[in-house]
């Protein structure tokens, strides 16, 4: 029961079959949106940001476990999350950071750069919906620290087309540690 | 000799000088160096009872998980007969026996040679029985893991290495009274929501645990920004925007261990519920009104019935919202206001000595066993977002402890002072049922200092 309130909607499969083809149309305007998002997010255009999201998002960030590899299905945790959020609350993650004085955990914020590669982007059932892959490897700079925090993860969007524009209606983001490697998600992903 | 190598590092100084008991200053040098820190795992984490986690994780027997005690993998299994903890270490050739986060298995098979071991940490067997691979100096009861000792309180996984040491009760001391009040409130207990949250801070685990121990004037400024935004942020009715100072008001509770506790004042919020003087109310309205966090109306009745009078007075007064269990636990059981009422959220955290300017930050969120689902699910989610990885509150003080660590090495900062002077000074509050220590009125440094003193018993102990 708990179970059925935590899990997030189930993702349409990636069928090949509905694969849009690298360098189509469609393709590129995705690969635009991510690329433009990853260039407003490393900028601070937070709010910005928020005017991408649909109301009825959901944004995961599961937790991960080392299991064997008979139990590779089991390395992927959705009850406790990293991120467990809804729109609601990922617009009061951005208002914290633009609308108060004292987010100390990213004032003086990180130099982050976001690098969105191996995008693959499928139709759905819904045509006004695409489902997109992309790996993400994040570089994290803090004061005057001399090493990056390294935040490799993949995501899985939902994309949809309202209005004529692109916005995110749901993420679910998988990264790669067990524990995490750097000392907070207080950026976005 | 002996005794002066024991009190004395490598270059001269004494560990007691590092605290000055009269002026309450610790030298900042005790917060990175090396030295001290392996002292630290062997006076402090191979001696005390250390929160490991909850006996909800692992509910089958033949479940296991895998934890750090100190600085020491450990194996927590369950079986027929209860809760195990024993190293993660075989007593072979020293290979980590699991290298998985968790599982359930019979057997633990050491990949390297093929030593098997029972949950309870016995040794069963080594490949090729006839050949006798283990020898014959040594019997199999000899060769097994090696074993800690276990507590189980209120569904919470403790464990020592000091075998003939203080019980568990002795260790908590005047803290079980009022803990008692947290995890033995209601007839089933709690639960964990899922495995924890884990992350890396480069901060000595003692800019952590010093904070744990009640800290609560940081909560004013670093913490500030929940005061300036959304459902957190202050209507006038409650000193004015920006101002988080009447949530400073209550009692702290520090005890001979060093487990502490900030039981902030409910008064206000129970008034602007009700729209009556809590002192009109008895102790069953007033927890109808604001049920602590995970609680709903059908519990009450457990919790008047588990819970003597007087505690049951401090809960719907000043109830423990957050404290610490030393040397490396942390508990939240707190009132979060939200559009649709008040919310709590229950967590436990553990900080995890990696070393002298390392930490791991391992964050449970839990409820009540019998907490409605949709409850426990908003309660996981509030959670999720103040505490923990990406939590709003908790970012701000991982990004802090960093620069504590790196300061401590300064050659002139080393040796400057962090200091516990705000004193209580009035003694208990009138009419207060508890045990230990407690301060009333605005917050202190008494609860933080406690700690102090407590890690300066156990470094310069005897023995």
């Amino acid at each position: 029961m708990l179970q059925n309130l935590l899990e997030p909607t189930p993702l349409p499969p990636s069928v090949r079959a509905n694969r849009l083809a690298i360098g189509s149309p469609e393709y590129n305007e995705i690969l635009d949106f991510l690329y433009d998002e990853a260039e407003m997010l490393d900028n601070l255009r937070l709010a910005e940001w928020g005017e991408l999201l649909t109301q009825d998002l959901e944004y995961n960030a599961p937790l991960r476990h080392t299991r064997s590899t008979a139990q590779f299905d089991q390395t992927y945790i959705r009850t406790v999350q990293h991120l467990h959020e809804s729109y609601g609350s990922m617009l009061m993650r951005v208002k914290r950071i633009t609308d108060t004085k004292s987010a100390w955990g990213e004032d003086p914020p990180s130099r982050v750069k976001r690098m969105v590669s191996n995008v693959r982007v499928y139709k759905t059932d819904k045509a006004d919906e695409f489902k997109v892959e992309s790996y993400l490897l994040v570089t994290r700079s803090r004061f005057d620290f001399d090493y990056f925090d390294l935040i490799p993860c993949v995501r899985y969007d939902i994309l949809r087309r309202v209005e004529g524009s692109l916005k995110l209606a749901r993420r679910e983001i998988l990264l790669d540690q067990v524990v995490i490697g750097t000392p907070n998600l207080g950026i976005i992903l | 000799m002996q005794k002066n190598s024991r009190r004395t590092l490598a270059d001269g100084t004494h560990i007691s000088d590092l605290i000055n008991l009269e002026t309450r200053e610790v030298a900042m040098r005790t917060l990175s160096d090396p030295e001290l820190y392996e002292l630290e795992m062997e006076r402090i984490f191979a001696k005390t009872w250390v929160f490991l986690g909850h006996e909800t994780e692992i509910p089958k027997s033949g479940d296991f998980m895998v934890r750090d005690l100190g600085s020491d993998s450990v194996l927590v299994t369950r079986d027929k007969d209860g809760i195990n903890v024993s190293l993660n270490v075989c007593p072979h050739r020293g290979m980590k026996i699991s290298t998985l986060d968790c599982g359930n298995t019979q057997a633990h098979v050491c990949i390297y040679h093929g030593w098997a071991f029972k949950a309870n940490g016995d040794f069963i067997g080594a490949p090729v029985e006839k050949e006798s691979m283990h020898g014959k100096l040594l019997t199999k009861e000899q060769l097994g893991l090696k074993k800690a000792r276990v507590a189980i309180y209120g569904g919470l996984i403790f464990a020592t290495w000091n075998i003939d040491g203080p019980s568990f009760d002795e260790f908590l001391g005047d803290a079980k009274w009022y803990f008692d009040t947290l995890w033995c409130r209601t007839d089933k207990g709690m639960e964990v929501l899922g495995p924890p949250q884990r992350f890396t801070i480069r901060a000595n685990w003692k800019t952590a645990c010093e904070q744990s121990a009640s800290d609560g004037f940081h909560v004013l400024t670093l913490h500030r920004w929940l005061s300036e935004v959304g459902p957190y942020r202050k209507p006038g009715s409650e000193g004015g925007g920006g101002d988080l100072t009447p949530e400073m008001y209550g009692s702290e509770v520090y005890t001979a261990h060093a487990h502490t506790m900030r039981c902030i004042e409910l008064d206000r919020k129970i008034r602007r519920l009700t729209g009556k003087d809590p002192s009109e109310l008895s102790v069953k309205e007033k927890l109808e009104a604001l049920p602590p966090p995970g609680v709903t109306q059908e519990m009450i009745p457990e919790l008047l019935r588990n819970l003597s009078e007087d505690q049951l007075k401090v809960i719907t007064w000043r109830p423990p919202q957050v404290g610490n269990f030393f040397p490396n636990g942390l508990f939240e059981f707190v009132y979060i206001p939200t559009p649709d009422g008040v919310v709590g959220v229950m967590a436990l955290h553990a900080y995890v000595p990696k070393g002298p300017d390392k930490l791991e930050f391992v964050n449970w969120i839990l409820a009540e066993k019998d907490t409605p689902p949709e409850l426990k699910a908003t309660m996981l989610r509030l959670g999720v977002q103040l505490l923990g990885t990406s939590g709003m509150v908790e970012q701000d003080d991982s990004d802090t402890w960093p620069h504590q660590t790196i300061a401590a090495k300064g050659a002139v900062s080393k040796h400057i002072t962090l200091k516990y002077q705000a004193m209580y000074e009035t003694g208990k509050p009138e009419g207060w049922p508890g045990p230990g220590d407690v301060g009333d009125g605005f917050t202190k440094d008494d609860t933080q200092w406690r700690w102090w003193q407590y890690w300066h018993e156990l470094m310069t102990a005897e023995s």
